[in-house]
């Protein structure tokens, strides 16, 4: 008997209910093509594909925490750290590079599982944790630094070169890692958890959900992401810096919270993230094309990311 | 009976970072044990100019048999305040400071004034207090060397773009407001792009990729620190020192190394090192009474391929 | 009864929201010295009509009138000053401030530009006096126990100069005590002229205190009848057909013990529990609020540690706080607090279904969703759940279908002994009798029940064997054909009072 269900709204509708961010995307770029000539163009795009890559990078390993109702505030400073570790490793310690490359992820995923044995068994709430690990990833990246920056191994520095003359692999980077974020979340067990334990952790708990070992995963893979991002970002100038991606956990956050989902958890998607990141992205080209001067720059980013969420809040409100 | 943990911590914690602080560089430079005790305030070591400052102010101390103690502010204006007040307390005979922020430096300095202890300002002056000597390098004299070395090695005609720092700095003003005098004597120079880049590598190469979209036919840059330069070197790729002169500032390491190797056109060095050592100079000399300029310019130079070696060295 | 003139009247209210037609047509007349009982099932539109009268939604179409003028209520504000005032089932008030605060919140009597405290203490004083209630006014709210925060709510509505009185299930969360004297002091604001539209699920309550009864269903008005109506008619207007039994349970036929509890402590939380539940059997757990009844069954479940004893299932020994265990061995729990343990609320309802079951499904990390979907279809199916789809969010589903949704987990996961605590609380009648049909056919299939429910009815009506406990022990075991209320209650109570002392 299926007389019980009730009719349900258009899809078109229900889509754009749930992809708010989209909508705010579109507006921007066309807003962008007729303000500016050099906007719409196949190099200018690809940039900001570049451009988008590390925070959407951040902000993928973002929404598994976002998505359990937690926070992490220090993937910024272990992006910076698994890089100055990577840099090290493969010059000043003479490992090989791809063993290299693992050290550096595994410093990233250790990162991330401290934050959780932190949050799981020591009871901190994350935002304390994580704030912690800010410090402490950041501080140790000048540590092994000694402040200054490291040349990176120019076989990992392809990462941050393009494929033949226009594909940049960054982008490609991105992709891939939004990808397994997407599938993640969507299809594993771990991915589904976080859900069940972001909208009401006691719930998951009395269903069966291990939550503290979820929260191990869910951090973990942060960490991971985040040196992921690191190793990107200083691809990109051949150089890892100890101050590098100082403050990109808000621009990660924004971007999740621009995506559609909500800091209190439970709600969140790898393709709202990936726009939440290229609508930050997109604003800085565009400013810089439009020649905004430095200190509107500042207000208007706030604005956007002000009014991206105000949208889709009223959005959600109206359809509820 | 039970100790509280956290005590425990606590000792461990303040053990392990003792240990740190004689390992590390932080710590007090030796020499002559009954030396002259100097403090010093450095705005932040996150970044490589202040990290030869303090490497210049430190063999200078050990040359003069000074006891230096280093602090970092952490680019933290009231831990700066805090740090200059423990000074005090520590019976410092002079403190050097490297302000966070020359407006909020005052209260620091005011209080070090009230114990009788000389305050030497380095690299950035202190607004609203005395201090005994201001010893820093000339930003807007820097900025105008810039404007010419650029105009000169663009065979003074040409489009210009210039990358700014973080919006509402001392040093991003200054520098933008010599560099503006300079390019004025250019008529042929046109500036067609200002935009911020909050002194960071990363942005300096984002800006720069956004900017050339817009503004293909560039073929000069001013750069208002050599890490924004760097950036904009890795955006140009093969076109940087050959067809688009970059013009960065500071002379760091890496900056020099660019312009070493031609990617760079020049860079203004200013002479972190040597700042370091002309403030424990005068620091001493305060210390031991004497009375000082109030102000002691440090020259800055502009590193071109030619003479880049004599930057390398020192 | 005196007749008077009504004071205020809605006519033909309507309101949709996407993909539901809340209310379609709803008129109500409210007399001044009258009670007016709103009855319907969960979601029949009852909550939407008294956010409109209190100006949290604004109607489609229709109109409101008070006092024969038509009023526009858009605000709280604007319900306010029309002297409409409601008391929800989450109460309005600051645990952190005292009484007098609460009462004056908003607009304190101020003296020189101060608060003037002696004078919010005596208008505090005054207020609850009228309500009959003895609270300090000086107290904070966080330490008066529900009952008597209820009356602040209501001396709070009678500081606004109410005329009109909506009370949405006030009596929910009261001990029949509690009633008897909240149903007093509606009573002398009855008689002080104050039309109060009183929401109730309990039938019984209906005859004690109303005078006129609206019935709801699906977002129409019904009918409007005598409070004197018998039950058995206002069930058939509610629910639209007639309900037989209310408590229809078919004994099964009884196996071999499933669960079995030995010696089961906490410390401060219950002490010395032993009981065994067979296979086929229901057995219900009575007592008081506060008995212990919901620690022993989270602590069976491993939800919660335990200091001595041991629970087994099938003879097998569970290992003490492990919930993965318990569910491994086959028990399953629908909690009492159902949306702040039963159910994720912003995930949709195929997801809280597969909740149990994921673990399960999941080959090399990945869920087979496409399994757990058809799983899900099938329960949601059994259990006519009122949705759009398994992809309607469950927070949007009405009370009665948001418990279906958490039992149904257990179904999914085919649960063999089932813990139910206090299952049909805020369910409305057609649900009710949906879910004790559930658990007959649960029983009939060989599964055990243990049911937790403070609804005595409920508890006779439905359990094989009755279990009441009392200040943390089992005081008693009765076979439910030879069990009262009265003997129940016997029970629940006088050991409470012999073991007070400790």
């Amino acid at each position: 008997m299926r007389s019980n269900v009730l009719p349900r709204r258009s899809p078109a509708a229900a889509w754009l209910a749930e992809n708010g961010a989209v909508a705010a995307l579109v507006v921007l770029v066309v807003a962008l093509s007729l303000l500016s000539s050099d906007f719409l163009s196949l190099t200018n795009l690809l940039n900001v594909g570049v451009q988008a890559a590390v925070t959407a990078i951040l902000a993928f390993g973002s929404t598994f925490v976002i998505v359990t109702g937690g926070i992490d505030l220090s993937v910024g400073s272990v992006a910076a750290l698994s890089a100055i570790t990577l840099a090290w490793t493969a010059t000043e310690a003479g490992v090989a590079w791809p063993v290299a490359v693992v050290v550096a992820l595994a410093v990233g995923v250790a990162a991330g599982l401290v934050n959780a044995s932190l949050i799981a068994y020591g009871k901190l709430p994350p935002f304390i944790a994580t704030l912690a690990m800010l410090g402490i990833a950041r501080g140790l990246a000048l540590v092994i630094s000694q402040g200054s920056p490291i040349p990176m191994p120019d076989a990992v520095s392809r990462l941050g070169d393009t494929i033949g003359r226009y594909l940049p692999v960054p982008v490609i980077v991105m992709v891939v890692m939004g990808v397994i974020a997407a599938v993640i979340l969507n299809r594993t067990y771990a991915g589904r958890a976080m859900y069940a334990i972001g909208g009401n952790e006691e719930a998951a708990r009395l269903s069966g959900i291990k939550v503290d070992r979820q929260k191990l995963i869910t951090y973990g893979l942060s960490g991971g992401f985040a040196a992921v991002a690191g190793i990107v970002l200083a691809s990109r100038l051949a150089s890892a810096q100890p101050q590098a991606a100082a403050g990109y956990e808000l621009d990660a956050i924004a971007a999740v919270v621009i995506g559609g989902a909500s800091l209190s958890g439970g709600k969140g998607r790898a393709l709202g993230t990936f726009v939440g990141a290229l609508i930050l992205a997109v604003l800085r080209n565009g400013l810089n094309l439009l020649s905004v001067s430095a200190f509107w720059q500042q207000v208007v980013i706030g604005v956007v990311i002000a009014l991206a969420v105000l949208v889709d809040t009223l959005r959600r409100r109206g359809t509820n | 009976m039970r100790i509280p943990a956290i005590v425990i911590a606590g000792a461990a914690l303040t053990l392990g970072l003792a240990g740190c602080g004689t390992a590390g560089d932080s710590g007090s430079s030796g020499g002559g044990q009954a030396g002259v005790k100097i403090g010093m305030s450095v705005s932040t070591l996150n970044n490589p100019f202040f990290v030869q400052l303090r490497d210049g102010a430190q063999e200078q101390a050990k040359k003069l048999g000074a006891s230096l103690t280093v602090t970092d502010a952490q680019n933290d204006a009231s831990q700066q305040v805090n740090q200059v007040q423990n000074f005090t307390s520590q019976a410092m005979k002079a403190i050097i400071i490297n302000p966070v922020d020359s407006d909020a430096a005052a209260p620091a300095v005011k209080a070090a004034e009230r114990s009788n202890i000389p305050v030497i300002a380095a690299d950035r002056g202190v607004n609203g207090a005395e201090v005994a000597q201001t010893v820093a390098s000339d930003n807007v004299a820097g900025g105008k060397l810039a404007a010419e070395e650029l105009a000169k090695q663009m065979g003074e005609k040409g489009q210009v773009i210039v990358l700014q720092g973080t919006p509402g700095t001392s040093a991003s003003r200054d520098r933008g407001q010599g560099f503006e005098q300079g390019v004025k004597a250019f008529p042929n120079i046109q500036v067609v792009a200002r935009q911020p880049a909050d002194f960071d590598r990363t942005k300096g190469l984002d800006v720069m990729t956004n900017l050339l979209q817009s503004h293909p036919d560039v073929t000069g840059v001013f750069a208002e620190n050599d890490e924004m330069a760097l950036g904009a070197i890795k955006a140009l790729g093969d076109r940087a020192g050959r067809q688009v002169k970059v013009v960065g500032f500071d002379g760091t390491p890496d900056g020099l190394a660019a312009v070493s190797d031609g990617t760079m056109a020049a860079s203004v060095a200013q002479q972190p090192r040597l700042l370091g050592q002309q403030a424990v100079a005068a620091a001493v000399k305060a210390a031991a009474g004497e009375t000082l300029e109030k102000t002691l310019a440090v020259p800055v130079k502009v590193a071109t391929k030619e003479n880049v070696s004599e930057f390398q060295t020192s | 009864m005196r007749v008077s003139e009504a004071i205020l009247q809605a006519e033909g209210l309507r309101k949709g929201f996407p993909g539901v037609q809340a209310l379609d047509g709803v008129d109500l007349s409210l007399r001044s010295g009258e009670v007016h009982v709103l009855l319907g099932e969960n979601g029949a539109g009852k909550s939407t009509l008294i956010k409109m009268l209190s100006g949290a939604y604004h109607p489609d179409e229709g109109r409101v009138l008070m006092d024969g003028r038509q009023v526009d209520i858009r605000t709280a504000g604007d319900a306010q000053r029309l002297g409409i005032s409601t008391i929800y089932q989450e109460f309005n008030l600051v645990p952190e401030l005292s009484v007098a605060e609460n009462l004056s919140l908003g607009r304190p009597p101020r003296r020189f530009g101060f608060i003037d405290k002696s004078a919010m203490v005596r208008q505090a004083g005054e207020l609850l006096a009228r309500v009959g209630v003895d609270v300090d006014p000086r107290m904070p709210i966080a330490r008066l126990g529900i009952a008597r925060m209820q009356m602040v709510e209501i001396a709070k509505a009678l500081a606004l100069n109410a005329r009109v009185l909506i009370m949405d299930e006030p009596t929910a969360v009261l001990t029949t005590s509690e009633v008897d004297m909240l149903f007093e002091i509606v009573r002398q604001l009855r008689d002080q002229g104050v039309a109060i539209a009183f929401i109730t699920h309990h039938l019984e309550e209906i005859a004690a205190i109303g005078d006129r009864v609206t019935v709801l269903r699906d977002g129409r008005s019904v009918a409007e009848v005598p409070a004197d109506t018998s039950q058995d008619e206002l069930v058939r207007l509610m629910v639209g057909r007639p309900i037989d039994q209310q408590f229809p349970r078919r004994p099964a036929e009884l196996g071999e013990p499933l669960l079995k509890v030995s010696d089961l402590s906490r410390r401060g939380a219950f002490d010395d529990i032993s009981f065994e539940v067979r296979a086929g059997e229901v057995v219900g757990v009575a007592g008081l609020v506060g008995a212990g009844r919901t620690e022993v069954a989270r602590a069976i479940f491993g939800a919660d540690r335990y200091d001595a004893g041991e629970v087994a299932v099938r003879g097998r020994r569970l290992p003490p706080a492990d919930v993965h265990a318990a569910m491994e061995a086959g028990l399953g729990l629908v909690p009492e607090d159902r949306k702040g343990q039963g159910l994720v609320l912003s995930a949709d309802i195929g997801e809280n279904l597969g909740l149990v079951t994921m673990r399960d499904a999941t080959r090399a990390g990945f869920v087979d969703r496409k399994g757990q979907r058809r799983a899900a279809a099938k329960v949601a199916d059994q259990l006519a759940i009122r949705m759009t789809g398994l992809d309607q969010e469950v927070r949007t589903l009405s009370g009665g279908n948001q418990q279906k949704v958490v039992i149904g987990k257990w179904l999914v996961a085919d649960a063999g002994v089932l813990i139910l605590d206090e299952p049909t609380r805020g369910v409305d009648v057609g649900a009710k009798v949906e879910i004790y049909q559930l658990i007959n056919a649960l029983t009939d299939s060989g599964h055990a029940v243990l049911m937790i429910s403070s609804d005595l009815p409920e508890i006779l009506g439905m359990s094989d064997r009755i279990l009441v406990m009392a200040r943390g022990r089992l005081v008693g075991e009765l076979p439910a054909a030879e069990a009262t209320q009265d003997g129940v209650m016997a029970l629940a109570v006088t050991d409470v009072e012999g073991s007070r002392a400790q």
